[in-house]
C-alpha cells in the first residue's frame, strides 16, 4: 500500500491560518484545542533588513512512531498506509504520549471532562469519503500545504531545493529526524530559527526508547494521571521558557493554539 | 467512521453568555429543504450543495458538505474562478458565522434608550408595519429625501437600489469612498473603467504592488496568483511603512513614508519619460495628453522624491528602469484600499497610467467582466420617479467627478449632523455597519442622534444594529438565494445550504415585504426567491434545478476584441486620458500632480491600520471560529521608539487624536517605520450583543479624523495622527463618553 505525505515549505506560508480554522471544521476540534500550530520565526533582523518565516506543523507521522511505541492501551496505531491514528474510545487519558513524542504534538483536550488526547490524523475519515486531500492541503491558497505519496513529496523536496538552492536551507526536516517520518519540511531559515524541534530531541533511535529505558514506561504508565500532569506542566512550562528565549529576537511571535 | 459537527460544539463556547435574544431559539442546523428537493441529497442525507462564499467581497464558489442532514464543511470549489478549490480562513469558518449563537433571530424593536441594547421581539408583520409607517411618515413630512440609505456591496444590491429609488431618495451611501474611491475614479478618469482585470500569466516578469497586501488582504485566486508568481522568479517590489507578509514575501520591500507614494511615483514616470522608455507606438495610437504629462513630470526627479520618501534617489531610478525592462510583462498594482490621504487620487492616476506607457494592455491588463451582465433577465418594473433634491454627499454639486452609485459617505454622515442643505430624518442601513466603518465613531453617533427613525438589516446585533430603533434578521449567507452573480462566460448561484434559523429571513424577501408596504410592489415583481431567480435565467433558456446542481449557468461571453480590433475607451475622447479634460473642466489638475501632504507634528504618528487574513472589515469579529485563530489586537510600535517610550510588549498605552482617545496594549516590533503606528481594524465593539467579540481591542474609527479627498471623495484614511503615553493599564481605558443618544 501506497503511503501518504505531505510536503510543507515555509518559503510559501502566507501565516493566513486557512488550514488551522480548515482542521478545526473538518474534525470538530473543540474550540479551545488545536491540531495545528504555526511555528513563526519572528521578525529578525535590523529594520529595514527584516526577515520572518512561518509554517503550519502538525503531527509527523513518524515512520517508526515514538507515541505508539509509549501508548499502552494501543489507543495510537499506524496504520499501513503510515497515518498514525488515535481512538479516543481506547485511551485512558495517560498522556505518556505527550511525553514520548519528540515533536510535542499530541495535545491534551484541558476543555474536556474525561480528558483525551487529540492531534492530526490525517483528515483519514475525510479520505475515506474518496477526497483527495485532508483538509488543511485542500485549502492552502499558496500551496505551502502539498499531500501525496510519501516518496512524491520526498522527490518534490528534494527537487525544490536542487533547482532554488538559494531559496531554501539544505535540510528537509522529516527526512531523517526520528527515524523518518511522513511529514517533510523545506524551508529558507533553519529549524531551529523557525522553532522546530531541535536535533537532540529528534535524533533517531526512537525518542521514545532512551526515556523508556531510563525511566520505567510501565512503572509510570500504571501510575496513571496525577503523576503524568505534573510531567505535563513541567514540560510545559519549559517549554515556555524556551519559547521566552527565542523571542528576545523574534518580538513578534504569537501563539496559534488558541487563547486560554 | 462518519464525523459530524455537532452543533453543541459549535456553541459550547458563546453558550453561557448567549445574548438575550439567541437563547434557546435556534433551530438544528439542518440541511435546505430546497437542496433536498432538487435531489442534491441522498436518502442516507449526505450530499454536497454548491453556493458562494460571503465572508467578504471576493465571493469564492463554495462546496457544502452535507452529513446526515447537516452541513457540516465547506470546501472551495474548483471549477469557480476566485476560488479554484481554495477558502481562506474566513471561507473556512463560514459555517460559524451562521451558527454564532449571537444571531437576531426575530425583529427587534428597541424599547430601551438608543444604545441601551434593550428590545423586544417582534413579528415581521409588526416590525415591518412599523418601518413603513415610519418610511411614509418621513417621506409625508420632509419629502423622501430626508430619509437616507445605505448598504455595502452584495449581491441583493439592486433590490436595495429599486427600494431606495423607487421610494425618492438620492441619498445612497455605500463603503467605496472609505475604501477605494480614489483608485476607481482615477481608473474611470483613465481607462474609462472603474477597475481593469490583472492578468498573472506565466511571463509576468515584475509586480509593484503599492499597499496592496495580499498575503493579509486575502483574494483568495489573486493571493494564489501572487504567491505562484513569486514561486516562478518574478520579482516583487511591495512598498508599505509596515513589514507586513506580503512584504516578508517579497522581493523588495521599501518602508515608504505615508503620504507619499504620489511622490515615488511620480518620479517612476519622470524616468521612464525622460530616458525614453515607454511604449511609443501603444501611447501613440492609444492615448492622449502625453505632452501636458511629460511636461508636469519633469521636475519630479529622484532626487526630487527621494526626501520625501525615504527611498534613494537610485533605488527609484533603478526600479524605472527594471520595470520598463520587464514590459509589457510588468504590473503596477492599483492597490485594494486605496484612499489613504488626499493626494491618494493622483496617486492612483500616476500608478494607472504607469500601466498605460509600458502598454501592457492585454497582455497585464485587461477588461474586467462586468457584475452587470445584460445577458440575465429581470423582473419588468416601472422606471424611478424623478428626484429633484440634491444628494446630502455633495455629489455632484461639491463632488464633480464621484460617480453617483460611489458616492461619499461620510460627508453625507457629517451633513446629517450639519442639517445642510436640509435635515435627513431616517436612516435604513442593510448589511453595514458605519458606526464602526465611518471615520470619528462619535460624530456619527451625534449623526443617529439627529435621526427620528434608524432601521438595520443584518444577522449579528452589530454596532450600528445596537443603536438602531428596529432590526431585522436577514439570513446568513449559507441560509438564502441572492440574485446570479455574472462571472466571464458562467452565472454563479448563491443557494441555501441550510434553513434560515428562526424568523430570518432574505434580503429579496425583506425588500419585497417593505416594497409592498410603501405601495412600491410593481419594483418587486417575483413571487419568491426561486421566481426572482427563474426570471433571470430565461433568457439563457436554463433551468434553475441545473443551476443548483452545478452552481452555475453558462451564459456564453461576447467576445472579446483582439489586438487587431480598433480599440475604443469608454473616456469622452475614446482614447487612455493621460490628460483629463474632465479633471480640468472642473478646476482639478489635469495630469497627476505633487500635493504635499499633511505631515505629524514632532511627537505625533502616523495611525495606519489595515487587514488581517482572520477578519473581514468589521463583521466577523463575533466568529468564534476566526476568534479562536486571531492574533490579540494590539498596536504596533517601533522597537526605537518603544525604548524611548519606555514601553514592551503588552504594556497599555493611551493614543489620542484630534476626535478620540483610546487604550491600547502595545505590540513592540521593528516591522513598522518609526514614524507609525498601526491598529487592526474592526475592535473595540460596543454592542454587548456580540459575546465573543464584545471587550477585545480598541476601535480606530474612534481615532479617524474625517478628511475628504475633493477630487475623488475617499477618506483619507492613514491621514489621522495620534500622540502615544504609557498609562498603568487597561482599567484607565474609561474614554467613552455616555452613548445613550436619546429617548
Amino acid at each position: 500500500m501506497a503511503k501518504y505525505g505531505f510536503l510543507i515549505d515555509a518559503s510559501r506560508c502566507i501565516d493566513c491560518r486557512a488550514c488551522l480554522v480548515a482542521c478545526s471544521v473538518e474534525n470538530n476540534v473543540p474550540m479551545k484545542s488545536t491540531r495545528i500550530w504555526i511555528k513563526d520565526s519572528g521578525v529578525t533582523g535590523e529594520f529595514p533588513n527584516l526577515e520572518r518565516y512561518t509554517a503550519p506543523f502538525h503531527c509527523m507521522h513518524c515512520i517508526d512512531p515514538s507515541c505508539v511505541s509509549a501508548c499502552t492501551v494501543g489507543a495510537l496505531q499506524k496504520n499501513e498506509d503510515g497515518i498514525i491514528t488515535y481512538d479516543n474510545e481506547a485511551c485512558i487519558g495517560c498522556r505518556y504520549c505527550m511525553y514520548a513524542c519528540p515533536f510535542e504534538v499530541p495535545h491534551f483536550e484541558w476543555s474536556k471532562q474525561f480528558a483525551l488526547i487529540t492531534k492530526c490524523d490525517l483528515c483519514v475519515s475525510r479520505l475515506a469519503e474518496g477526497q483527495k486531500e485532508p483538509a488543511c492541503a485542500a485549502t492552502c491558497p499558496t500551496d505551502a500545504i502539498q499531500f501525496g505519496s510519501r516518496g512524491d513529496m520526498l522527490a518534490m523536496a528534494h527537487e525544490r531545493i536542487r533547482s532554488q538552492p538559494e531559496r531554501y536551507v539544505e535540510h528537509i526536516f522529516g527526512e531523517h529526524e526520528n527515524g523518518g517520518t511522513s511529514t517533510f519540511y523545506i524551508s529558507p531559515v533553519s529549524f531551529d530559527q523557525l522553532g522546530f524541534p531541535t536535533a537532540e530531541t529528534t535524533d533517531s533511535p526512537a525518542h521514545f526508547n532512551r526515556i523508556a529505558t531510563e525511566e520505567g514506561t510501565p512503572i509510570i504508565a500504571a501510575g496513571a494521571a496525577i503523576g503524568m500532569t505534573g510531567i505535563y506542566l513541567a514540560l510545559e512550562h519549559n517549554g515556555k521558557k524556551q519559547a521566552v528565549r527565542k523571542t528576545e529576537h523574534a518580538e513578534d511571535k504569537h501563539d496559534t493554539a488558541g487563547k486560554e | 467512521m462518519t464525523k459530524t459537527i455537532s452543533r453543541r460544539d459549535f456553541l459550547k463556547l458563546g453558550a453561557a453568555s448567549v445574548g438575550a435574544f439567541a437563547v434557546g431559539q435556534m433551530l438544528p442546523p439542518m440541511v435546505a429543504k430546497a437542496a433536498k428537493e432538487s435531489g442534491l441529497i441522498n436518502a442516507a442525507g449526505n450530499g454536497y450543495i454548491s453556493t458562494m462564499c460571503e465572508m467578504c467581497v471576493w465571493r469564492c464558489g463554495v462546496i457544502a458538505k452535507i452529513v446526515e442532514g447537516r452541513v457540516v464543511k465547506l470546501d472551495g470549489n474548483p471549477e469557480h474562478p476566485h476560488s479554484r478549490g481554495n477558502l481562506c480562513p474566513r471561507g473556512q469558518s463560514g459555517l460559524m458565522n451562521t451558527y454564532d449563537p449571537d444571531r437576531v433571530l426575530t425583529p427587534l424593536i428597541r424599547v430601551g434608550k438608543r444604545g441601551e441594547g434593550k428590545f423586544r421581539q417582534a413579528s415581521w408583520e409588526e416590525a415591518l408595519d412599523l418601518v413603513a409607517s415610519k418610511m411614509t411618515e418621513i417621506k409625508t413630512k420632509y419629502g423622501a429625501e430626508a430619509m437616507v440609505f445605505s448598504s455595502t456591496h452584495n449581491l441583493s444590491q439592486p433590490l436595495f437600489e429599486n427600494l431606495l429609488y423607487a421610494f425618492g431618495s438620492p441619498n445612497y451611501g455605500t463603503q467605496r469612498s472609505l475604501c477605494f474611491n480614489a483608485m476607481i475614479v482615477a481608473n474611470t478618469m483613465t481607462y474609462g473603467m472603474e477597475e481593469p482585470a490583472r492578468i498573472y500569466d506565466d511571463k509576468l516578469k515584475y509586480i509593484l504592488l503599492t499597499g496592496r497586501n495580499l498575503f493579509e488582504a486575502i483574494s483568495t485566486s489573486e493571493t494564489s496568483d501572487l504567491s505562484r508568481a513569486i514561486d516562478r522568479g518574478a520579482k516583487v517590489v511591495y512598498l508599505d511603512p509596515r513589514y507586513t507578509k506580503t512584504a516578508s514575501k517579497a522581493t523588495e520591500w521599501l518602508p515608504i513614508k505615508p503620504g507619499n507614494d504620489l511622490a515615488f511615483h511620480l518620479a517612476l514616470l519622470n524616468v521612464i519619460i525622460g530616458e525614453k522608455l515607454y511604449n511609443r507606438a501603444f501611447v501613440e495610437k492609444n492615448t492622449i495628453g502625453f505632452d501636458e504629462l511629460k511636461k508636469e513630470v519633469s521636475k519630479y526627479t529622484p532626487d526630487w522624491a527621494a526626501p520625501l520618501t525615504g527611498i534613494p534617489a537610485e533605488t527609484i531610478t533603478r526600479i524605472a528602469h527594471e520595470f520598463a525592462d520587464a514590459a509589457p510583462h510588468a504590473l503596477a498594482h492599483n492597490g485594494w484600499r486605496t484612499s489613504n490621504f488626499i493626494n491618494s487620487f493622483h496617486t492612483q492616476r500616476a500608478i494607472t497610467i504607469l500601466n498605460a506607457l509600458i502598454g501592457n494592455w492585454d497582455v497585464v491588463l485587461t477588461e474586467a467582466g462586468g457584475e452587470e451582465s445584460g445577458k440575465l433577465g429581470a423582473p419588468s418594473q416601472p422606471p424611478y420617479p424623478r428626484v429633484s433634491a440634491l444628494r446630502l454627499d455633495g455629489v455632484p454639486w461639491k463632488y464633480p467627478v464621484v460617480p453617483f452609485k460611489i458616492g461619499v459617505f461620510q460627508e453625507m454622515r457629517d451633513n446629517i449632523v450639519s442639517g445642510e442643505p436640509y435635515q435627513a430624518h431616517g436612516w435604513f442601513i442593510s448589511r453595514q455597519n458605519p458606526v464602526m466603518s465611518l471615520p470619528d465613531r462619535e460624530k456619527t453617533l451625534k449623526a443617529f442622534a439627529k435621526l427620528d427613525f434608524i432601521v438595520t438589516v443584518d444577522i449579528i446585533l452589530n454596532d450600528t444594529a445596537w443603536f438602531s430603533d428596529v432590526v431585522l434578521p436577514e439570513a446568513s449567507y449559507l441560509e438564502r438565494y441572492d440574485p446570479l452573480l455574472p462571472f466571464g462566460d458562467k452565472a454563479f448561484l448563491r443557494q441555501p445550504v441550510i434553513e434560515p434559523q428562526g424568523e430570518a429571513k432574505s434580503a429579496l424577501w425583506i425588500y419585497k415585504q417593505l416594497g409592498e408596504r410603501l405601495g412600491l410592489g410593481d419594483y418587486f415583481q417575483y413571487t419568491d426567491e426561486e421566481d426572482y431567480l427563474r426570471q433571470q435565467l430565461a433568457p439563457l433558456g436554463v433551468s434553475l434545478e441545473e443551476v443548483k446542481t452545478k452552481g452555475y449557468a453558462e451564459s456564453p461571453e461576447t467576445p472579446h476584441a483582439g489586438e487587431s480590433a480598433e480599440k475604443s475607451w469608454n473616456t469622452p475622447s475614446g482614447k487612455i486620458e493621460l490628460f483629463s479634460d474632465t479633471l480640468a473642466k472642473v478646476g482639478f489638475s489635469g495630469v497627476p500632480t505633487w500635493e504635499e501632504p499633511p505631515q505629524p507634528a514632532e511627537d505625533q504618528f502616523y495611525l495606519l491600520t489595515g487587514k488581517v487574513a482572520q477578519s473581514t472589515q468589521f463583521g466577523t469579529q463575533n466568529n468564534q471560529l476566526l476568534n479562536k485563530y486571531s492574533d490579540e489586537p494590539r498596536m504596533w510600535i517601533n522597537t526605537q521608539v518603544a525604548a524611548k517610550l519606555d514601553l514592551a510588549t503588552d504594556d497599555w498605552v493611551e493614543v489620542t487624536s484630534e476626535v478620540g482617545q483610546i487604550h491600547i496594549p502595545v505590540l513592540v516590533t521593528q516591522a513598522i517605520r518609526s514614524d507609525c503606528v498601526f491598529m487592526t481594524p474592526g475592535y473595540g465593539h460596543l454592542s454587548k450583543g456580540l459575546t465573543t467579540a464584545f471587550g477585545i481591542g480598541a476601535s480606530d474609527s474612534v481615532l479617524h479624523v474625517t478628511y475628504t479627498d475633493p477630487i475623488s471623495g475617499g477618506q483619507a484614511l492613514s491621514q489621522t495622527f495620534v500622540t502615544v503615553k504609557k498609562v498603568d493599564d487597561a482599567s484607565s481605558a474609561e474614554t467613552l463618553k455616555p452613548l445613550y443618544l436619546g429617548e
